[in-house]
C-alpha cells in the first residue's frame, strides 16, 4: 500500500508509529523534522501525487480540537471536529481536501492521546452540555482504520463520555471494528451518498453504493446509531430522477426509524479551495458548469441551488420525520 | 521534454550515446546535448556547478510546458555494493541542513534511498546514506521549474567503505551508468509519461492565440477568455472556440459577453466524458 512511510523524529519511537510500519515492512522509512517539510512546499502537484500517496506519520502539536465551520452540526449548540488525519483515501473529485492541501500524502497524527485530553478539556468548558466531536472532516473516518486504529482507540474513549457525542463520517465499508464492539448511544456513523451515475464519474476508489448500503445494513443490524449525507448534492440535468432512486433504494432497504439524522447540501467551496481544484483538474466537466460566487463561496447559480435543495428535502421526507432532517446550506 | 543533469563527462558519455544526443552548443563552461524532446547538460562536480546547468537548461526552455528534471550521477554509500542504483527519496545539504523529498510516484523495482550532498569527496561514511555533491543544488533549482514529482535524482554507488571513491576511474564511471541504462530507461519512460499527462491537462485550448489576434484583450480579460476556453474545451470540445456572428464584435468585452453567454446557456453533465478526466 505505501512504499514509502515518512516518520516525524518526535514520533518515530511512539508505538503507534512502530506498529503502524511494521505493518509495511517493504517501505521505505524517511525520517523528518517536521512533516511540514513534505506536505507543505508550494511546487507539488495534488493529482500527480494522488496517483501514488506516501504516509506522513506526525505528532499534532496545537489546535488540535476546532470549533466546527457554520451549518456543520446536526442540531446541538457545542459542535468541534478534530483530525487525527489529512487527506483521504478515495479520490472524489468535488472534495474540498484537493484545494485546500497542495500534498496528497496522508498525514496522520499518532499522538491520539493529546486529542483524547484537548476533548476533554472543551468538555470541562461545556458546563455539563452536550457537545458533537466530527472526526470525518480532513479526511474519511473508516476508511484507514486497518491502519490508524483510530476508532478502535476513540470509541472506548467515547464510551466513557456520554455527553461527548461523535459522529464518523465516512464512505468506506471498514466496519469491522464497529461491529466487535457494543454500539454506543453517543455516536453515529454517517455514511456519504451520491446517486449511482455521479458516483460512477467522480467518487474513484470509492465502494460503490450497494456496498455501503450493505455496510449500513451490517451496522444497523448491530444496533449502531445511523446516518445519511447526501451532501454535497451534485447537479446533473436529470438529478431529479438520479436521487429519487437513490433515496429509494436507500429509505426502502434502510430501517427510517433507526435512523439518527439525514443531511443534505449542494455542491459549495470556498473560492480559493475551487480556484485551486480547476487548476488541477481544468478537463474535468463538474467545474466547466455555471457558478456563482456569494462572499468567498462558490456554488450554483442560487435558482438551482433552491430548487435542488427543495426537490431533495421535498423526497426525503416521503421517507423520514422532518426533525431527523439537518440541511446543510450557504444560508444556515 | 526531458532535462539530464550530469556532473562528468565520463558519467554522461553512456547517456549521450544510447540517447542519441549530439552536442549542439557550448554555453559557458557547459556543454549541452539534444535529441527530440530530451536535453543533457554536463555540469562540473559540486552543487553551485550543478544549479548553474539546472539553472542554464531550465532557461533555454521558452515553452509555457513543464519539463521533467533528472540527476544521474554516481555516488558513494557506506554499505551499499557498487553497482547498486537508487533514487532519493530525500535529498539534504550537509552544509545548509536543508532538505527535499522527491515524491515517489513511481512503479520501479530501483531502491529508494536518503542522499547527502556533500561540498567535498566523502571518504568516512559516518552515516548510512548515499553521498554526492551536486543533488541539492540541483534540486533546489530544478523545483523553481517544475513540480517536485518530475524532478528525481538517480545515482550508481561507486564507493563505500570497503573501496574507496580514490579507486574510481572515468571508464568506471561510465561502465557503473551503462550497466543501469535499463533503470535509467524506465525512469525516463515514466517521468516523460507523466510530464506529458500534466501538460496535456494545462494545455490552453488551441483557438485562443486566433481570438487574441482579433480583438485587443487586456490582462484581466485575457485571464477571463482562458477560463471561458478551458470550459469551452471541456463543454464542447469538438467544436472550434469561436461563434457564428463573433467577427462583427467591436470589443473584447463584447466578444467574452458573447462566449460566456454560449457556455452558461449549456447544462454539463459531470457523466460528461473527457479522456483525460479519468486519470
Amino acid at each position: 500500500m505505501f512504499s514509502i512511510i515518512y516518520v516525524e523524529q518526535q514520533v518515530a519511537e511512539h508505538p503507534r508509529t512502530q506498529a503502524i510500519c511494521a505493518r509495511f515492512p517493504k517501505a521505505a522509512r524517511v525520517s523528518c523534522d517536521r512533516y511540514g517539510e513534505i506536505f507543505n512546499p508550494n511546487a507539488q502537484d495534488f493529482r500527480l501525487q494522488k496517483r501514488r500517496p506516501s504516509l506522513i506519520l506526525a505528532h499534532k502539536h496545537h489546535r488540535r480540537v476546532l470549533e466546527a465551520p457554520h451549518g456543520y452540526g446536526l442540531g446541538g449548540h457545542r459542535n468541534y471536529y478534530f483530525s487525527h488525519l489529512l487527506n483521504c483515501l478515495y479520490d472524489c473529485r468535488y472534495c474540498f481536501l484537493q484545494g485546500m492541501y497542495r500534498s496528497a500524502h496522508y498525514v496522520l497524527y499518532v499522538n491520539y492521546e493529546d486529542f483524547g485530553t484537548d476533548i476533554d478539556t472543551t468538555l470541562a468548558t461545556a458546563d455539563n452540555k452536550p457537545c458533537w466531536f466530527f472526526s470525518g472532516y480532513d479526511c474519511d473516518s473508516l476508511a484507514m482504520e486497518p491502519v490508524s486504529a483510530f476508532v478502535q482507540y476513540f470509541l472506548p474513549f467515547f464510551s466513557r463520555r456520554p455527553l461527548a457525542h461523535i459522529e464518523l463520517r465516512t464512505k468506506s465499508t471498514q466496519i469491522r471494528t464497529l461491529l466487535k464492539q457494543t454500539p454506543l448511544d453517543n455516536a453515529v456513523i454517517a455514511f456519504s451518498f451520491t446517486p449511482e451515475e455521479v458516483y460512477r464519474a467522480l467518487e474513484h476508489k470509492v465502494p460503490t453504493v450497494e456496498r455501503r448500503l450493505q455496510a449500513m445494513l451490517q451496522l444497523q443490524q448491530a444496533g449502531w446509531q445511523l446516518g445519511l449525507r447526501f451532501d454535497p448534492l451534485i447537479y446533473q440535468p436529470d438529478y431529479q430522477v438520479q436521487y429519487r432512486t437513490l433515496f429509494r433504494k436507500l429509505f426502502s432497504q434502510l430501517n427510517s426509524q433507526q435512523l439518527h439524522s439525514v443531511s443534505l447540501g449542494t455542491f459549495r467551496l470556498p473560492r480559493g479551495f475551487f480556484r485551486n481544484i480547476v487548476q488541477l483538474y481544468p478537463d474535468e466537466p463538474l467545474f466547466a458548469g455555471t457558478f456563482s460566487d456569494t462572499q468567498g463561496m462558490i456554488s450554483y447559480p442560487q435558482p438551482l441551488e433552491q430548487e435542488m435543495t427543495e426537490f431533495c428535502t421535498r423526497e426525503i421526507l416521503q421517507h423520514i420525520p422532518e426533525s431527523l432532517l439537518y440541511p446543510c446550506t450557504l444560508a444556515s | 521534454m526531458i532535462n539530464l543533469v550530469v556532473a562528468l563527462p565520463a558519467e554522461a558519455r553512456p547517456l549521450i550515446e544510447f540517447y542519441r544526443l549530439t552536442e549542439k552548443t557550448t554555453i559557458g563552461s557547459f556543454r549541452v546535448y539534444r535529441h527530440q524532446d530530451m536535453s543533457l547538460v554536463i555540469s562540473g562536480p559540486g552543487k553551485i556547478a550543478a544549479a548553474a546547468a539546472t539553472a542554464l537548461l531550465a532557461g533555454n526552455n521558452t515553452s509555457a510546458k513543464q519539463a521533467a528534471w533528472l540527476n544521474v550521477g554516481v555516488a558513494g554509500h557506506a554499505t551499499y555494493a557498487i553497482g547498486k542504483s537508487l533514487l532519493a527519496h530525500r535529498i539534504t545539504d550537509q552544509a545548509t541542513g536543508q532538505s527535499w523529498y522527491p515524491p515517489q510516484l513511481f512503479d520501479l523495482t530501483t531502491t529508494t534511498a536518503c542522499l547527502l550532498t556533500v561540498d567535498a569527496p566523502e571518504n568516512s561514511y559516518h552515516q548510512e546514506v548515499a553521498y554526492d555533491m551536486e543533488a541539492s543544488g540541483f534540486y533546489a533549482v530544478a523545483g523553481r521549474f517544475s513540480s517536485h514529482e518530475l524532478v528525481q535524482c538517480f545515482k550508481v554507488v561507486s564507493d563505500n567503505r570497503e573501496q574507496s571513491a580514490a579507486t574510481l576511474t572515468a571508464a568506471s564511471c561510465s561502465r557503473l551508468v551503462t550497466e543501469k541504462l535499463d533503470e535509467i530507461e524506465q525512469l525516463v519512460g515514466a517521468l516523460l509519461a507523466m510530464v506529458q499527462d500534466y501538460n496535456s491537462w494545462h494545455a490552453p485550448h488551441a483557438g485562443l492565440e486566433q481570438l487574441a489576434s482579433h480583438w485587443h484583450f487586456t490582462v484581466s480579460q485575457q485571464h477571463q477568455l482562458a477560463e471561458l476556453a478551458r470550459r469551452w474545451k471541456v463543454l464542447m470540445p469538438q467544436q472550434p472556440l469561436w461563434l457564428e456572428g463573433l467577427e462583427k464584435k467591436r470589443n473584447a468585452s463584447a466578444v467574452l459577453h458573447c462566449l460566456r453567454q454560449q457556455l452558461d446557456s449549456l447544462t454539463p453533465a459531470v457523466t460528461q466524458e473527457t479522456p483525460a478526466s479519468r486519470v
